[in-house]
């Protein structure tokens, strides 16, 4: 980065080698409100709901103690918490470094970071069961196999119903007041105008940083690897929480999209934005393979039974074929696609990218958990079925409605951080 | 090498103009840019954004060959990982194939990595022109401040669009704080001191003399005892199991015991436990001191299972994985382990079976040193179990439960 004086023409850059401090001469001439913001919200919202309402309709109707749902509302769930959990360390990652080129994309992040309570709602058709003693979907939940298996019985006192709800709580206190926290200083900061908050700010981000680390990778462990209590991977949490990052820039990149499309951020966010965007999303795409495939060359080294079983299950039969497709389409095809600048400052191209991110890791989580639906071996060939439809439906609906009420009465661009003209004068060249 | 200077009067290489701020500069170098000059170039004291489109600067072909260079050390790599432990050493590793994709994907990784980042500094370097030890400008006394806080721009009198007194009008319409000739280097030496070329070229002559000997020594015999390179670590200060000992009177390093003592642990006074022996013969029964239960069995079986499985098999038929493994790849020296249910086994005295697992037999190795006492003889417990079972009649089997075979 380096310095130059600001009046010169249309992208004049500005950068890190001297610290002008607030340079109020660059302003936001773009439409920063979304007026329609309500309005998509109760649609996205409405879609969601009767996602949601219909995969737990066809669950309850399918007569299998809630199993296939239970399975299929879990894929769905992790998918979209992922997305939420991914702008919330964003947003978090970007006070931690006292980030200036995000200024001007940074509160469409907090809107998302701010919608973690939504997805402690959509928690509910996984915590109630369980809490009601349904043993479909984890089988710690069953205390008579718990009783017979000595490694069940063993992770008992981690692995209960109880303690289960009582750390899922204190997720999501911990998720819900720190994006509430990010969003609201930010919106007050528009109203007061005051200097110096984000000094502040970059104060709470170091500690919420290792406590989101924390609950992200235990949040992982009890939501998806105690389906397979009898396993473990230490790394889990990092894998989840890869994904988790990939998934969040993609979706991020396509609400920009979307809303300059609306006439929104249309100067304000420029393909310097949208580069950064996809490098985050290419970085974490590399960084995916590379979590994935640490925890994979360790098992598949050590060929230690209780360890290779997990890998077993999700490499053989069905499930072979998903795997294959993980490492061709979660890392290959990303890879080389991405691989280039001319793609991520293309819009279409990064579009496309953003796209198939999303989807894939969507399989992703579907053979992190679906696979487990077999541990009785009654599977025979892919279990995916409309469910699986209607909850992504569902689950992303309500998200998007979540993240589109808290904009309806804000700027979409933080207009009184005092680096808010390096933002917008800022160049990846 | 003789400092050749030029003759004549000192010739114009090019004008240099001098700017207070970047901004000055990008301006100059787009008027620049745009009156069609091709060998000119700015000085700045650090990285400005802006300055390559100013300057017409094309983006920069390093990308390209970073790939290749890339894609160079992952063939690299899969063609090394393929040669050494598929075709010149093949070696089984914790039963993997020889030629292992997940094992080899760290190798891949690094070397890619590797080729890419040292062709990305090399091909930088060239691509610059670089190493650049001397420069015309560097005998401006004001040029120094391109790395303090000045900002220069210098046009070459051989580009093709270069006239002495347009060229300076131009740079004069870009208000530039200075604007200065510069002219041929008559000062300097043209070349390297002497000394120093003959000292490097000698630096770089001695620098392969190891080499040479290295490759000599690889092609040549000797009878001279090798040379120790590190001779404290060649020779240790220890003394080792079987060498001779020059402390002890006896020559010997391991000292036998001595006499009237025992060592913790080895006092074997029972003669049918510790030796499987009664009165000079192998014993027919199992000792005293150990209860003979379904606790001794249950136990005999899991050590069974953990050290002799293998290779006897499970049942004791000899069929065991390492077995089964060893033929089904042909190998001709293997020799099948005993069939532990049938011929003289059955009849062998439980004292020897005892004696054969601490000892060994054949290519069996001895046990002792892993299984205990106790153990061994659970383990011969458990064979006799499994050998009534590999010879089972029905009558073997309890009455009641006879309904239950097919």
């Amino acid at each position: 980065m380096a310095k130059k004086d600001s009046d010169s023409e249309h992208d004049a850059p500005h950068g890190g080698h001297e610290d002008h401090g607030g340079d109020s001469t660059a302003a936001v001439t773009d439409d920063v409100r979304l007026p329609g913001a309500a309005r998509v919200a109760q649609i996205a919202g409405g879609v969601g709901v009767v996602g949601v309402l219909a995969t737990i309709g066809l669950g309850v109707s399918a007569g299998d103690d809630l199993r296939s749902f239970s399975f299929a509302y879990l894929t769905a769930y992790v998918y979209g918490l992922s997305i939420a959990l991914g702008a919330l360390v964003w947003v978090t990652l970007q006070h931690l470094f006292a980030a200036r080129w995000s200024v001007v994309v940074r509160r469409v992040g907090e809107l998302f970071a701010a919608s973690t309570p939504v997805m402690a709602l959509l928690a509910l058709p996984i915590l109630v069961p369980v809490l009601m003693g349904n043993h479909q979907l984890y089988e710690w939940v069953d205390h008579a196999a718990v009783e017979k298996d000595h490694i069940l019985h063993h992770k008992h006192a981690y692995l209960n119903e109880t303690f289960f709800a009582v750390r899922l709580v204190v997720y999501f206190v911990f998720w819900a007041w720190l994006g509430r926290y990010w969003l609201t200083k930010s919106v007050e900061q528009d109203r007061t105008k005051a200097k110096g908050l984000h000094a502040k700010l970059y104060g709470v981000s170091a500690p919420s940083m290792i406590a989101l680390a924390l609950t992200l990778s235990f949040a992982a462990i009890d939501l998806i690897m105690s389906l397979d209590a009898r396993w473990f991977s230490t790394i889990f949490g990092v894998y989840y929480f890869s994904g988790a990052v990939v998934a969040w820039h993609s979706l991020f990149a396509l609400v920009l999209f979307w809303l300059q499309g609306q006439g929104k951020l249309v100067k304000s966010v420029s393909v310097h934005h949208f580069h950064d965007i996809g490098k985050m999303m290419f970085a974490f795409t590399v960084f995916w393979a590379y979590i994935a495939f640490s925890q994979y060359m360790l098992i598949w080294y050590a060929n230690v039974p209780e360890e290779t079983v997990w890998y077993q299950e999700r490499t053989n039969g069905p499930w072979q074929n998903v795997a294959w497709f993980l490492v061709v389409g979660h890392f290959v095809v990303p890879f080389l696609f991405l691989l280039s600048r001319h793609v991520k400052r293309n819009r279409a191209g990064l579009k496309l990218g953003a796209v198939w991110l999303l989807f894939v890791h969507w399989v992703d989580m579907f053979w992190l958990v679906k696979p487990s639906l077999g541990r009785h071996g009654e599977l025979h060939g892919l279990p995916i079925g409309v469910m699986d439809v209607t909850a992504v439906v569902g689950v992303l609906g309500m998200l998007l409605a979540a993240a589109a009420w808290n904009a309806r009465d804000k700027n979409l661009i933080p207009l009184e951080d005092e680096r808010l003209a390096k933002s917008l004068a800022f160049t990846n060249s | 090498m003789a400092a050749h200077r030029p003759e004549g009067p000192p010739k114009l290489l090019g004008v240099v103009a001098e700017y207070e701020t970047p901004t000055a500069l990008v301006h100059a170098a787009e008027k620049v840019r745009d009156a069609g000059f091709q060998h000119w170039d700015t000085y700045t004291p650090f990285p400005i954004h802006g300055i390559d489109p100013a300057m017409g600067i094309r983006p920069t072909r390093l990308p390209w060959i970073v790939l290749c260079a890339g894609l160079t050390g992952l063939t690299t790599a899969a063609l090394l990982q393929w040669w050494t432990n598929a075709v010149d050493y093949p070696w089984v590793i914790s039963g993997k194939p020889f030629l292992s994709i997940p094992a080899s994907v760290p190798v891949y990784f690094e070397l890619t990595v590797l080729f890419s980042a040292l062709t990305a500094l090399g091909a930088m370097i060239v691509i610059n022109g670089l190493p650049e030890p001397h420069h015309p400008l560097d005998l401006k006394e004001r040029f120094g401040r391109a790395t303090d806080d000045r900002f220069f721009l210098y046009i070459q009198a051989r580009d093709p669009k270069f006239d002495e007194s347009a060229t300076r009008a131009l740079l004069e319409s870009t208000h530039p704080e200075d604007l200065d000739d510069v002219m041929e280097d008559q000062s300097s030496p043209a070349g390297l001191p002497r000394p120093l070329v003959i000292g490097l070229a000698a630096l770089v002559c001695a620098a392969i003399v190891p080499f040479v000997l290295f490759v000599q020594a690889r092609q040549t015999m000797t009878d001279q005892p090798r040379i120790h390179m590190v001779p404290d670590m060649d020779f240790q200060l220890k003394y080792k199991t079987q060498k001779a000992s020059a402390f002890f009177a006896d020559g010997r390093t391991v000292r036998p015991q001595e006499p009237a003592t025992i060592a913790v642990g080895q006092l074997d006074e029972d003669e049918h436990l510790h030796h499987g022996r009664v009165e000079g013969e192998y014993a027919r029964t199992f000792p005293s001191a150990l209860p003979v239960d379904e606790a001794a069995m249950k136990r005999g079986q899991t050590q069974y299972d953990i050290f002799c499985a293998p290779c006897h098999g499970l049942s004791g038929a000899g069929d065991g994985i390492v077995s089964r493994r060893a033929q089904d790849k042909e190998q001709s020296m293997w020799v099948p382990p005993t069939n532990l249910t049938q011929g003289y086994l059955r009849r062998m005295p439980v004292g020897q079976m005892y004696e054969l697992i601490g000892k060994g037999v054949r290519n069996m190795p001895a046990y002792g040193p892993q299984i205990s006492i106790e153990d061994r003889w659970r383990i011969v417990l458990y064979v006799r179990a499994l050998q009534r079972a590999g010879n089972a009649t029905i009558e073997d089997v309890p009455a009641a439960e006879r309904g239950g075979l097919n």
